[in-house]
């Protein structure tokens, strides 16, 4: 079955695909952190951390409308949650913005922050996994000493799921094919749960065979990983760019002075 | 249920992730000892059963037009037992983060911790304590209802927890805690209907289902159970008191000033320097005064460099979007001229 | 020395069915063996035997070397199966590291490791699919994909499981095509009897666990009554 793959576009190539994936995966980790430090009332702050995996983007050559499609898919529930900004932090004040003026409440700049900030931490992880590879990550996982069974078990997680994603397709396909009308919720879910039991016995049985497949290939309990990365030359300016972009956005949010629990008397 | 990045302050993500990460180094070292070559694969593939369940709907009974799924957690415990269950509902969890993007990425030790390492473990403890070792339909589907319930429960009563504790949000703690329990009363009911009814079908069929958990069974089977009912007992001691506390904010309450009384030392930071913070903060933030508190002597009029600290940011905004064109613009441009060469 | 050798072997389901009648059979090293049959006759245990993975009575030879949990490590280098389903054979989350899996847990170093992988995946045709992930591959490929991960041990002897299965006749070709330039011992099961007649030197006929006739593929194939009795068809030449 074809499915619109996530992780289709980390296997096209451009100058971001062939960075380290090491690099990638420290710097949207630190860049991160550096979004959720950003002060709380100040959106145009969280704008320009949209700059940086905006430009990883477009020169990785990922389609905006994919990054845009995978934001709005999530925005919803944190915009339920920055909205209740309004609603419990009525505190006004004025805001000025080049010649807009607007008398407002600190909720509205909380959420329009929070609400900046989502969207710059989604570009950076959708930067990073639309350009590395899901395998090299792992591998940099191993690298940096995660529990060895824990990358096994997210290599074969991420192998199986399109293949229990469509026998659990298949399986409500085939009931959607059988179906007239509702039916009574128990019987619903009598079948539900039928359609989820039968996906689970094709499941043990599968792990079954992959096992047989291990063995005959000489597995006994030994994992082993092949391939190491260098880090390039490009690699080392692509770090260097992103240290001082992260740097920046530390030190205008240190100008601006972190903002925890100041109270208006 | 999967928290955003924007509910958590930093020092509680890195704080949950540091706790999650020695959870998660604890579970795979039990892991490792007890799992065979065997359950590699079972454990991936489990996983990705999990995973994919969680996309078939069922209605939910009651409620019209509704529907929920399987999360899958106590499932895993159960067939499995708390440690394999754990690595892999973790697992689950930081694949749904990085593909999916459910979640976000500083999010991950509090998903991890909320989904997967207590949903686990206090499952299992409450199975295996209810169950006990009776054989009996009955019995069965009450200790597995039993942990589904609470675990569903308890997992949602720590959101509120984690992000009172960042104090991120201005939702108050009593009404994120009402919302959550209320919503997640029908799910863990769900959760608990459905494990029962796969469990039966599946037994139905391969009745040595529920015997894949002997080689991987926790060996000090006590020991866990009372660690962790201590810390379930400790949890929902946290949420009452926090619960019960006069002031909605109470962590707030406790170090910050008291008019009413005098002589409270307060610990936040003192006046003089409260005030440079703010001095500044009224240079550059878009907002102009919005505290009413009386400046000190000398103070820059805070309008007039309010004013010119507007258009700093709107110069900085417009800047920023212009390269963002700019960029997108070359990029298109270059497309072009590889595509006709 | 024989490549397979199989005396007497009986081998039941964990249900009880019996799977495998006391079948005896020999394969000499080089030869092209096609196993034909209706479904459920057996074919799939009789190459599971060989495999090791079938505990039964009887005795199973690989190499000169009984099938015994001793001898599984030894035998696992020379004899290579590929599974009915490739995404069975494929557990990796990128190609490269499916097809270096055999490599690796024969403990041979980085460097031999890439270049049997990419002598491997140049044979079926994959080479630029290295990084790839299982799931971004087609029907074909991953049929082809499943054969380098067993080619890259570099084995003796090969078993091949329903290869053809759900292919398309351009992919089948292909595989034909592969199959034929290999020089190792290939044992084959199929119910294709147009895809075992292109390749085979040798067809045997199984069912409801026995031998049922073991001869040449013009022999078998031109057989009518022989191949209908055990619904199979003539290969349309």
């Amino acid at each position: 079955m074809h499915h619109a793959h996530i992780d289709k576009f980390a296997y096209q190539d451009s100058p971001i695909h062939r960075l380290d994936p090491r690099a990638k995966l420290a710097v949207t980790l630190f860049g991160t952190l550096a979004i959720a430090s950003l002060p709380r009332f100040s959106p145009d702050l969280a704008f320009y951390t949209w700059l940086g995996p905006f430009a990883l983007l477009v020169l990785g050559r990922i389609p905006l409308r994919f990054a845009a499609k995978h934001i709005a898919w999530t925005l919803p529930f944190v915009l339920v949650l920055a909205l209740t900004s309004l609603w419990y932090d009525k505190t006004p004040t004025t805001i000025l913005f080049g010649p807009l003026l607007w008398q407002s409440t600190l909720g509205w700049l909380k959420c329009l922050t929070l609400t900046a900030k989502f969207i710059g931490s989604m570009l950076a992880l959708i930067a990073l996994i639309s350009t590395t590879r899901f395998s090299d990550l792992l591998m940099v996982l191993q690298r940096w000493h995660v529990p060895e069974i824990l990358v096994i078990q997210l290599g074969f997680l991420y192998r199986y799921i399109f293949v229990l994603i469509d026998k659990a397709h298949h399986t409500v396909r085939a009931r959607t094919t059988r179906t007239l009308k509702r039916l009574a919720p128990k019987q619903e879910l009598r079948i539900g749960t039928a359609m989820i039991g039968s996906v689970l016995i094709q499941s043990l049985d599968t792990s079954t065979r992959i096992t047989q497949a291990m063995q005959a290939r000489g597995f006994v309990g030994q994992w082993h990983s092949p391939k190491q990365f260098d880090m390039k030359r490009g690699d080392w300016l692509f770090l260097g760019l992103a240290t001082l972009y992260i740097g920046m956005l530390m030190y205008l949010s240190h100008l601006v002075g972190s903002v925890n629990s100041v109270r208006p008397t | 249920m999967h928290m955003a990045n924007e509910l958590l302050s930093v020092p509680v993500a890195a704080g949950t992730f540091a706790i999650a990460s020695l959870g998660l180094g604890l579970v795979c070292r039990k892991v490792k000892e007890a799992a065979t070559t065997d359950q590699l694969g079972l454990m991936g593939i489990l996983g990705a059963f999990v995973f994919s369940a969680q996309m078939i709907n069922l209605p939910l009974p009651g409620l019209p037009g509704t529907s929920g799924h399987l999360i899958g957690a106590v499932l895993l415990a159960i067939l499995l037992g708390p440690h394999a269950g754990a690595l892999i509902v973790s697992s689950i969890v930081i694949v749904q983060c990085l593909l999916f993007q459910d979640g976000g990425l500083l999010a991950l030790g509090c998903n991890m911790i909320n989904m997967a390492l207590v949903p686990a473990y206090l499952g299992y403890a409450l199975y295996r304590l209810i169950l006990h070792q009776a054989t009996d339909t009955w019995r069965f589907n009450l200790a597995v209802m039993t942990a589904a319930l609470i675990t569903v429960l308890v997992s949602a009563i720590l959101v509120p927890i984690q992000t009172a504790v960042s104090g991120v949000l201005t939702l108050p703690f009593r009404t994120f805690v009402w919302t959550m329990v209320s919503v997640h009363l029908v799910i863990g009911l769900m959760e608990g209907l459905i494990t029962i009814a796969v469990l039966a079908y599946v037994k139905q069929i391969k009745p040595d289902i529920l015997s894949l958990n002997q080689k991987s069974t926790c060996d000090n089977r006590s020991r866990l159970l009372v660690a962790t009912l201590a810390i379930f007992t400790l949890l929902l001691c946290a949420v009452f008191s926090l619960y019960a506390s006069d002031k909605p904010d109470g962590l707030e309450w406790s170090y910050a000033e008291r008019p009413e009384q005098p002589e409270f030392q307060s610990v936040v930071l003192p006046h003089e320097q409260a005030d440079t913070v703010e001095t500044l903060q009224s240079k550059y933030t878009l907002l102009p005064a919005y505290t009413k508190r009386p400046t000190p002597i000398g103070h820059i009029n805070a309008q007039d460099v309010a004013l010119s600290r507007g258009w700093t940011s709107f110069a900085g905004v417009m800047g920023a979007l212009t390269t963002m064109i700019v960029i997108w613009g070359v990029a298109w441009c270059l497309r072009k001229k590889r595509a006709t060469a | 020395m024989n490549a397979i050798d199989i005396r007497d072997f009986s081998f039941h389901y964990p249900d009880g069915t019996p799977a495998l009648n006391h079948v005896s059979l020999s394969i000499a090293h080089g030869e092209k063996v096609m196993l034909i049959g209706p479904n459920g006759a057996g074919k799939s245990s009789l190459l599971l035997a060989m495999s090791g993975f079938a505990q039964g009575t009887g005795s199973v030879q690989v190499d000169g070397l009984k099938v015994t949990k001793r001898n599984l490590k030894a035998i696992r280098r020379v004899l290579g199966c590929c599974l009915e389903n490739p995404d069975d054979q494929l557990f990796m989350p990128s190609l490269y590291e499916d097809i270096a899996f055999g490599p690796l847990n024969m403990g041979l170093p980085e460097t031999e490791i890439t270049e049997r992988v990419t002598q491997a995946l140049a044979t079926v045709g994959l080479a630029d699919k290295a990084n790839k992930p299982p799931h971004h591959l087609s029907a074909g490929q991953k049929r082809a994909a499943a054969i380098a991960t067993v080619l890259s041990m570099n084995p003796k002897i090969i078993t091949l499981d329903e290869p053809d299965g759900s292919l398309d006749p351009r992919h089948r070709i292909q595989l034909q095509k592969l199959l034929k330039s290999l020089t190792q011992t290939l044992i084959l099961a199929t119910c294709n009897m147009n895809f075992a007649y292109a390749i085979a030197d040798r067809v045997v006929l199984v069912d409801q666990g026995q031998i049922v006739a073991d001869d040449t593929p013009q022999a078998i194939m031109t057989h009518k009554l022989l191949l209908e009795e055990h619904g199979l068809e003539l290969p349309t030449l």
